[in-house]
């Protein structure tokens, strides 16, 4: 029995030796050098495709010796929550935008759980000379999409940035003799006359699309000081009546909705109502620059030629305004410790010419720096979209202020109050007061 | 003495494989569940404040919940009534009729059964298609040509619900067809005939025979319907409407993803988890309980 006591505690005693000792030896690997580091980057394998992380991951290999491991995935936020939840194996970097479907990286932001990268603006980048804060596009770093807690720190990294507004047949405008409408009047003048024609004047893919368009007219309506407020829940601006004009824009709109849209508004038919601006069934669709190649196989009516627009302006000596939508690229919190520093590398790399210039190429992302803008050519398609700022639209940014989540009122999703209710009002089971109220009631919850 | 001993001992070790798994994939899991339920929490971070039953109090003040739960309500009365009655009279007459095609006609029922729900989403998709190409709006349209404005099968927030029972009708009508027809298959065939001499006719002999025959199948797919019903309904309402428009389609199971999920509410999520847990369990019961009768003897 003793020799049996004995042999078991030695043999538990080796098991834990051998258990430090495969600890330790970790860590020695895992030294202040980047070559023999591994970096984990996950993200969504979107409308961008991943060619271009596959040759940034690349150079970016070759440049710091170091091994970079790419998962991307459709469902990445559905991959992802569970590693992130029990903790192992978190990803040194994670591309997926606020607002993606499955809520991860919001519910990431809610929740504190990502890094605190200020440092990366003030960082030289990798195989240049210049550091990222003087490379990336004024603005981006503050809005609430990267520094979502208002504290003048950098959590998210902004990356493949794109103009979100209204698209259209141009070849159907000339043949027409229509001219593309500047003011809000205009555009319900020609809604009166394309409905005689039997087109509609518009049409949306899903409620989610709302969170570009009627954030930019809400900046129309009350100028971005008061925009930044709404954006934070502040319920006296939410009151002011430039607002309520914004809603009833909306409301306005109703009537002239392609009348097939809310069928379609979800994951199943979202396409059919892009279609509709192909078949010349309904002028404008509001969209980002993902959409001519979400439907370049699909096909489209006589001499169809995209357009692209900002929004018209709510009065004649208003702004139009445009949304810049962006991607987000974040090190959350759980991740590898001894990774982070050569994470904010890999960042900052991203910002780097050779690195927009990969992107670019590979699929069409633009980074938000001055060098990447000019990597478009004056021949290319997308020209047209990212000059709508150059054409005099100003760029609204897109995002609430960080919140503390509250059961039960979910003002900012896709199907939210704010977004999701517009499939009732384009409907008419609810109407613009009834939207309107439900809206102050959430923002009051939310405005501490 | 001796014996009995070890009987015990070898009961607890051919128990033991199924009660650890029972235990810890079943058990833990959903005391885990409530456990959760009293949490403020998003789900990722170790950030968990108790809050007791705050989230269950929540849950009976949030309208949208009750919505969600006033149409999974609607959906599992609906689809079972009608599932159920369409399947015990198609099997009735596959099994007691000679007609053509049997064996057809039992696949031809049986396939939306081994089709994925995306698949029978996209059927449906087309199959309720607002536009005039649209499966049953075209159809709908050769008897009104004229002033014909078309159905918005999944855009009316009055219909779209309906739209959704159509479908998980469609579904679930084969595999209830097989299991009844099973049971009907074993009704010895000398109880018919001596019917029928006694002068019964097929109504007389559906009703006499046949339904107290299988009456026990009956109850025990009853609590099928129930679960699968819950469960089904999410997954397809998640691909055809995404619980549209403005959460007019949007069930228990869905509401609970959107809250846990996009309003980083996962607390909350479980405890509307735990809800859903006692109102199928109760439900069960109840059906069960309700539909008891004595055992026939033959």
């Amino acid at each position: 029995m003793n020799t049996k006591k004995v042999l078991s505690l030695g043999l538990s005693v080796l098991m834990c030796g051998t258990l430090l000792a495969g600890c330790g030896g970790n860590k020695e690997e895992k030294g202040a050098d980047a070559s023999g580091k591994t970096l984990k980057i996950a993200g969504l394998d979107g409308g961008y495709g991943t060619k271009g992380w596959e040759a940034v991951a690349k150079k970016f290999e070759e440049l710091k010796g170091c091994k970079v491991e790419l998962q991307f995935e459709k469902n990445i936020a559905d991959t992802l929550r569970p590693v992130i939840t029990s903790g192992k194996d978190v990803p040194d970097v994670i591309y997926l935008s606020i607002g993606a479907e499955g809520g991860l990286t919001d519910t990431l932001v809610k929740e504190k759980a990502i890094t605190d990268i200020s440092s990366l603006l003030d960082m030289t980048i990798p195989g240049e000379k210049g550091t990222v804060k003087e490379k990336i596009l004024p603005g981006f770093t503050d809005s609430f999409t990267s520094s979502p807690y208002s504290d003048g720190k950098l959590y998210l990294a902004p990356i493949n940035y794109s103009p979100c507004g209204l698209f259209y047949n141009a070849g159907l405008f000339k043949s027409k003799g229509w001219e593309v409408p500047k003011t809000w009047d205009e555009m319900f003048e020609l809604g009166e006359k394309a409905k005689k024609e039997g087109i509609a004047l518009f049409t949306y893919p899903t409620t989610g699309y709302f969170d570009a368009f009627f954030s930019a007219l809400l900046n129309e309506a009350v100028g971005p000081e008061k925009y930044n407020k709404l954006m934070n829940y502040d319920t006296a601006t939410w009151k002011d009546a430039g607002v309520k004009k914004a809603f009833d824009t909306v409301g306005k709109l109703a009537k002239y909705i392609e009348k097939n849209t809310v069928s379609n508004a979800n994951k199943e038919g979202f396409t059919k109502n892009q279609q509709l601006i192909l078949d010349n069934k309904a002028l404008f669709c509001p969209n980002g620059t993902w959409l001519p190649g979400e439907m370049k196989d699909a096909p489209r009516a006589k001499g169809f030629e995209w357009g692209f627009t900002a929004l018209p302006k709510l009065t004649a000596d208003g702004d139009a305004y445009s949304t810049t939508f962006s991607e987000q690229l974040y090190i959350p919190t759980k991740s590898n410790k001894d990774n982070k520093e050569l994470a904010k590398e890999f960042i900052a790399y991203c910002y780097s010419d050779e690195a927009a210039k990969l992107f670019y190429e590979n699929g069409g992302a633009v980074m938000p720096t001055a060098n990447a803008t000019a990597l478009i050519k004056d021949d290319d398609a997308n020209k047209l979209f990212y000059s709508v700022v150059e054409k005099g639209a100003k760029t609204n940014p897109v995002g609430f202020a960080a919140a503390d989540a509250i059961e039960g009122v979910d003002l900012t999703s896709a199907d939210g109050i704010l977004y999701g209710t517009v499939n009732s009002v384009m409907t008419g089971k609810k109407t613009v007061d009834q939207w309107y109220d439900a809206v102050i009631k959430a923002v009051q919850k939310y405005d501490k | 003495m001796n014996k009995t001993k070890e009987k015990r001992r070898f009961i607890w070790i051919c128990l033991a494989p199924a009660t650890i798994l029972f235990t810890v994939f079943m058990i833990i899991p959903t005391i885990n569940v409530f456990w959760m339920s009293t949490l403020k929490w998003g789900g990722l971070s170790a950030n968990k404040t108790f809050v007791g039953f705050n989230n269950f109090i929540t849950a009976f003040q949030d309208m949208n919940f009750i919505h969600a739960l006033q149409n999974t309500i609607l959906i599992i009365a609906v689809v079972t009534v009608i599932t159920m009655a369409l399947a015990i009279i198609f099997a009735s007459i596959l099994v007691r009729e000679k007609i053509k095609g049997q064996n057809f006609f039992r696949i031809i029922f049986y396939i939306p059964n081994i089709l994925s729900v995306v698949v029978i989403s996209s059927i449906f998709g087309a199959i309720y298609d607002s536009s005039n190409n649209g499966l049953l709006n075209s159809m709908i349209s050769l008897f009104k040509p004229e002033t014909w404005e078309t159905i918005q099968f999944l855009g009316n927030q009055d219909i779209v619900l309906y739209a959704v029972i159509g479908a998980l009708v469609w579904q679930a009508i084969g595999y209830y067809m097989v299991m009844y027809m099973a049971s009907m298959s074993s009704i010895p065939e000398h109880l018919y005939e001596s019917a029928s001499l006694d002068g019964a006719g097929k109504f007389r002999q559906f009703f006499s025979i046949t339904l107290p025959m299988i009456w026990d199948n009956i109850r025990t797919t009853l609590t099928f319907f129930v679960i699968s019903t819950i469960n089904i309904s999410f997954l397809l309402v998640n691909a055809l409407t995404s619980g549209g428009p403005d959460g007019a389609s949007q069930t228990v199971l869905g509401y609970i993803y959107k809250q846990a999920y996009n309003n980083a509410s996962y607390g909350y999520g479980m405890a509307i988890a735990a809800i859903v847990f006692i109102f199928s369990f109760v439900l069960s019961f109840i059906l069960n309980k309700s539909t008891e009768r004595d055992p026939i003897e033959l």
